[in-house]
C-alpha cells in the first residue's frame, strides 16, 4: 500500500494543510461516534477501566481523535482527498485504530482489562463510524484550508531554481574555497 | 486519487462474494462442522423480540462488510498481482481472513458476553478459536476472495458498442472573454483524450471518461484559466461524435466547445487521437482518409470560430503502437502493417487539413509528433543498421505530410505494401499549407539505445529536447512548438518542467521559430504507465492537477513560469505566430 500511495507523492503539496484538515475532521467525526459510546455504555466502561471521570474520558478521547484525524490525513496525503474512496480509507483507518487501540493497547495499559458485551460492540462501532465520518469529511473540510494558487505560486523551491540539481555540492565547494 | 475504481462493479463483486461466504458458513453450520455466525447471534441478543429483524440485520451487516472489502480490493489489490483475476482475489483474501481470525472473531465472542469488563490474556482472547472454526473461516474467505476476484475486472473503459453518459451540462461561466486575436507565445496544456481499442477492438479505452472529464470538464477549464494557460489541446471523442457516414453526435462536445469559445483557453482541436470509431475498423483501413476528411469538414462547419487544429495526433506513435507493437487497435506486429498505418494516417491528416481549409482558409495546423531518437550502442554494423532503420521509421509520417523526400528504405517499404510510386510522388509534390506548425513532443523515454540484440532501451534525457527537436527543425524547417511533455514523478516534475523550458528558450535564442510550450496534461492520466495496454485503472501522476483536481507541485511551478514570462517582450508578442495569424 505504501508504494501505491507513494506514486501520488506523499507530500500533499504546498497549497494544502492536511494536519489541520485532518484534526478538524477528526473532531467533527466524534459527533456521530459519541452517541454510540454513550448508548452502548462503552463510555462508562472505558472511563471505569481508565480510572477517569466520564467527562475527562470524553475530552481526552476528542483530543486523541483530533490527533488521529491529523495522522490519517497526513499519512494518506492526496489519497484522503478522494471523495469516492475517502469513506473506505477512513473506515479502514478506524478499523486499524480499533484493532491497535481498543483490542491491543487498552488491555495492556489497563492491566488486562477490556470492555466486553455491549460496551465492546459500542467501542468497535464508534471507531468504525468515526473513521467513516472522518474519511467522508476530509475531502470537503480540507478545501477551505487551501492556500490559493496565487499564494502557493510564490513558493521559491518551485521557481526557476528547481531546474538545477541539488546545489549543496556547489555551496560546499564555496565554503571550502573560503576556508 | 490513487486508483480509478468502478464502485458499481466492486459492489456487485462484494455482494456476490458475501453471498457465497454466507452459503459456506450456513453449510458448515448445517453439517455441524462449525457454527460461527456470531453476527447473527449478536443481532438476536440486540433485537431479542424479532428473529426476522435480527436475521435481516445480520445479513445486511455481512453484505456491507463484503462490499467494503471488495472496494478495498479494487483500490489496493486489483491489477497489482501478476495472476489471473480469481487468483488475485484469492491472494487478497489472506488479509480479511487473517483479521477475522486474529481480531474480529475473538472480539465478537467478547461482545456476546453479558458482562461489561473482562480480564484478558492471550489464551483467553483466542479461546473461542477451534481448528474447525479456523478452517471454516479460511475456506469461506478464500471463496469470497475468488468470487470477488473473478467478478471485479476492467474498471476503466467500456465495451466498444457501449456509449458513456453525455457530458455534464454547462453552468453559466464567469464573465470574461476569450482573446480571439491572441498572438503571444502559447503557454499550453491539454486534456488527455486518447481513445484506442484493446482486446482486438472489443474494449474501448477513453481517457476523458476515466479521468472524469465528461463530468468535470467545466472545472477543468476553470483550473486551466486559473494558472494562466493560454491554449489547451482538446480532442473531442471521435469514436462517439462520428457515428457513421454523414452522421454526427455533437452532444459529446458542444457544451465544452461553447465554453472554450466564450471564455477560453483557446482550443487546439485534436481531431483523431489514437483511435477510430468502431464502424471504421482500424488504421489498416485505406478508407479512413476520406471518412475523416468528411468528419473534419463537418467539424469546421459546426465550429467555424476554431482557429487551431491538430488533424491527427502523433501519427508515428499511433502507427507503431497499433501495427508494430501490437498494443492498440489492429494489434499487429508487422513492419508492413506499420507502413500501411503510417500511410493511411498521413493521408488522413492531409485530407482533413484540406477539408478544413475549404471551410476556413486561415486556420493554423499544429502537427504534433513524438520526437524520438535511436542511438546505436556500439559500432556493430547490425546494430547501426537497426538504429538507422528505427530513425528512418520515426520520420515516415511527417515526411509524407510535409512533402519531404522519403528515405530509400521507407519508400521501398511503402511500395512493398502495394502503394504506387506515383501516389508517393504526388504527396512529395504537394504544397504544404503555409500555416503549419510542427509540434514536437518529448518525454524522458524518447531517446533510446539500440542494444547488441537490436532491442531499444530507454536512455533517459541524454541529448535533451534541444538536440532532438533541432533534428526535426533541420529536416522540415517549419515553425515549431513543444507540444507535450510530462514526468511521472509527482515530486520531480517541477525540475523537469523548468529544464524543458530552458531547452525551449535555448532553441528559441538559436533562431528556431518557436510558438509555444505545453505541459501535458492538465490532470493525471490513467494506465499510461502500461501504455493503456490493459484496463487496470492505475493513476499516472503527470498532471498539473491530480484527479481530485488539487494542484500538484508542477501545476504551481507552471503558474510561476507563466507569470514570470508571459509579459516579457519576446513572449507577449510572438512574431512567428503574429505572422501566421494575419
Amino acid at each position: 500500500m505504501a508504494s501505491f500511495l507513494a506514486v501520488q507523492g506523499y507530500d500533499p503539496g504546498p497549497s494544502q494543510r492536511p494536519l489541520l484538515a485532518g484534526a478538524v475532521s477528526g473532531i467533527l467525526a466524534t459527533i456521530p461516534a459519541v452517541p454510540i459510546l454513550v448508548l452502548s455504555g462503552a463510555l462508562r466502561v472505558e472511563s471505569t477501566i481508565l480510572g477517569l471521570s466520564t467527562i475527562m474520558t470524553l475530552i481526552i478521547g476528542c483530543a486523541a481523535m483530533a490527533l488521529a484525524g491529523a495522522i490519517y490525513a497526513r499519512t494518506f496525503g492526496r489519497t484522503a482527498n478522494n471523495v469516492h474512496g475517502g469513506w473506505l480509507f477512513g473506515m479502514a483507518f478506524g478499523f486499524g485504530l480499533w484493532s491497535a487501540g481498543a483490542v491491543l493497547v487498552l488491555p495492556v495499559v489497563s492491566g488486562g482489562r477490556a470492555p466486553a458485551g455491549a460496551a465492546a460492540l459500542g467501542v468497535a462501532l464508534s471507531l468504525l463510524v468515526w473513521g467513516l465520518a472522518t474519511g467522508i469529511l476530509v475531502p470537503f473540510v480540507h478545501r477551505p484550508f487551501h492556500e490559493s494558487l496565487e499564494k502557493a505560486a510564490r513558493h521559491s523551491h518551485l521557481g526557476p531554481n528547481a531546474a538545477a540539481d541539488k546545489q549543496q555540492p556547489i555551496r560546499e565547494q564555496r565554503q571550502q574555497d573560503k576556508g | 486519487m490513487i486508483r480509478v475504481v468502478s464502485i458499481p462493479k466492486a459492489v456487485i463483486a462484494g455482494l456476490l462474494g458475501a453471498v457465497v461466504m454466507e452459503i459456506t458458513l450456513a453449510a458448515a453450520s448445517l453439517t455441524r462442522f462449525a457454527s460461527i455466525d456470531l453476527v447473527r447471534e449478536i443481532s438476536i441478543s440486540a433485537i431479542p423480540n424479532s428473529t426476522v429483524a435480527a436475521n435481516a440485520l445480520a445479513i445486511a451487516v455481512h453484505l456491507s462488510i463484503g462490499i467494503c472489502w471488495a472496494v478495498f480490493y479494487a483500490f489496493f489489490v486489483w491489477g497489482r498481482i501478476h495472476a489471473r483475476p480469481a487468483i488475485q482475489g484469492l491472494i487478497f483474501a489472506i488479509v480479511p481472513a487473517s483479521l477475522a481470525i486474529l481480531v474480529v472473531y475473538p472480539e465478537l465472542a467478547l461482545m456476546r458476553l453479558h458482562v461489561d469488563v473482562v480480564r484478558l490474556g492471550t489464551t483467553s482472547f483466542f479461546a473461542p478459536l477451534s481448528a474447525a472454526t479456523i478452517g471454516t473461516l479460511v475456506v469461506a474467505h478464500a471463496l469470497f476472495g475468488v468470487t470477488v476476484g473473478a467478478i471485479y475486472r476492467k474498471p476503466v473503459g467500456y465495451a466498444s458498442d457501449h456509449r458513456p453518459s453525455l457530458p455534464a451540462p454547462r453552468r453559466r461561466a464567469e464573465q470574461r472573454h476569450r482573446r480571439e486575436t491572441h498572438s503571444g507565445f502559447m503557454f499550453a496544456t491539454g486534456i488527455e483524450c486518447s481513445y484506442p481499442t484493446i482486446d482486438q477492438g472489443r474494449w474501448r479505452r477513453d481517457e476523458m471518461d476515466s479521468t472524469r472529464h465528461y463530468s468535470r470538464w467545466q472545472r477543468d477549464f476553470e483550473l486551466a484559466r486559473e494558472i494562466g494557460i493560454t491554449h489547451i489541446r482538446y480532442g473531442p471523442p471521435l469514436h462517439l461524435t462520428f457515428e457513421g457516414p454523414g452522421k454526427y453526435n455533437w452532444d459529446y462536445c458542444d457544451p465544452q466547445l461553447e465554453e472554450l469559445r466564450d471564455v477560453g483557453p483557446e482550443p487546439i482541436i485534436d481531431l483523431c487521437h489514437f483511435g477510430l470509431p468502431s464502424w471504421l475498423g482500424n488504421f489498416q483501413n485505406p478508407e479512413i482518409a476520406d471518412a475523416l476528411a468528411q468528419y473534419a469538414g463537418a467539424f469546421a462547419e459546426r465550429y467555424p470560430w476554431v482557429r487551431f487544429y491538430t488533424p491527427v495526433n502523433e501519427m508515428y506513435v499511433c502507427a507503431r503502437m497499433s501495427a508494430l507493437d501490437g498494443i492498440w487497435n489492429e494489434q499487429l506486429r508487422d513492419e508492413g502493417a506499420y507502413a500501411r498505418a503510417a500511410w493511411n494516417l498521413a493521408n488522413a491528416s492531409i485530407a482533413m487539413s484540406d477539408a478544413i481549409l475549404k471551410r476556413r482558409s486561415d486556420v493554423i495546423f499544429i502537427n504534433s509528433e513524438s520526437s524520438e531518437f535511436y542511438q546505436p550502442c556500439c559500432p556493430d554494423p547490425n546494430v547501426r543498421k537497426a538504429a538507422a532503420a528505427a530513425n528512418e521509421r520515426r520520420f515516415l509520417p511527417l515526411d509524407l505530410i510535409y512533402a519531404h523526400e522519403l528515405s530509400e528504405g521507407m519508400h521501398q517499404l511503402l511500395c512493398e505494401q502495394g502503394i504506387a510510386s506515383d501516389k508517393i510522388k504526388q504527396l512529395a509534390q504537394r504544397k504544404v499549407p503555409r500555416r503549419s506548425i510542427l509540434g514536437v513532443d518529448y518525454y524522458e523515454w524518447n531517446e533510446r539505445l539500440i542494444d547488441r540484440h537490436g532491442d531499444p532501451l530507454a536512455l533517459g534525457e541524454l541529448f535533451g529536447w534541444y538536440v532532438i527537436a533541432n533534428q526535426y527543425w533541420e529536416r522540415y524547417r517549419r515553425p515549431m512548438m513543444h507540444t507535450e511533455t510530462n514526468k511521472p514523478d509527482a515530486d520531480g516534475a517541477p525540475r523537469w518542467l523548468w529544464r524543458q523550458w530552458h531547452n525551449v528558450q535555448l532553441l528559441h535564442r538559436a533562431g528556431v521559430p518557436l510558438v509555444g510550450f505545453t505541459w501535458y496534461s492538465l490532470t493525471d492520466q490513467i494506465d499510461w504507465s502500461i501504455a493503456m495496454s490493459d484496463a487496470i485503472g492505475i493513476v499516472y501522476p503527470v498532471g498539473l492537477f491530480d484527479l481530485n483536481r488539487e494542484a500538484r507541485t508542477v501545476g504551481i511551478a507552471y503558474k510561476q513560469l507563466i507569470d514570470l514570462y508571459r509579459d516579457e517582450p519576446d513572449y507577449r508578442a510572438c512574431r512567428t505566430l503574429q505572422e501566421m495569424m494575419h
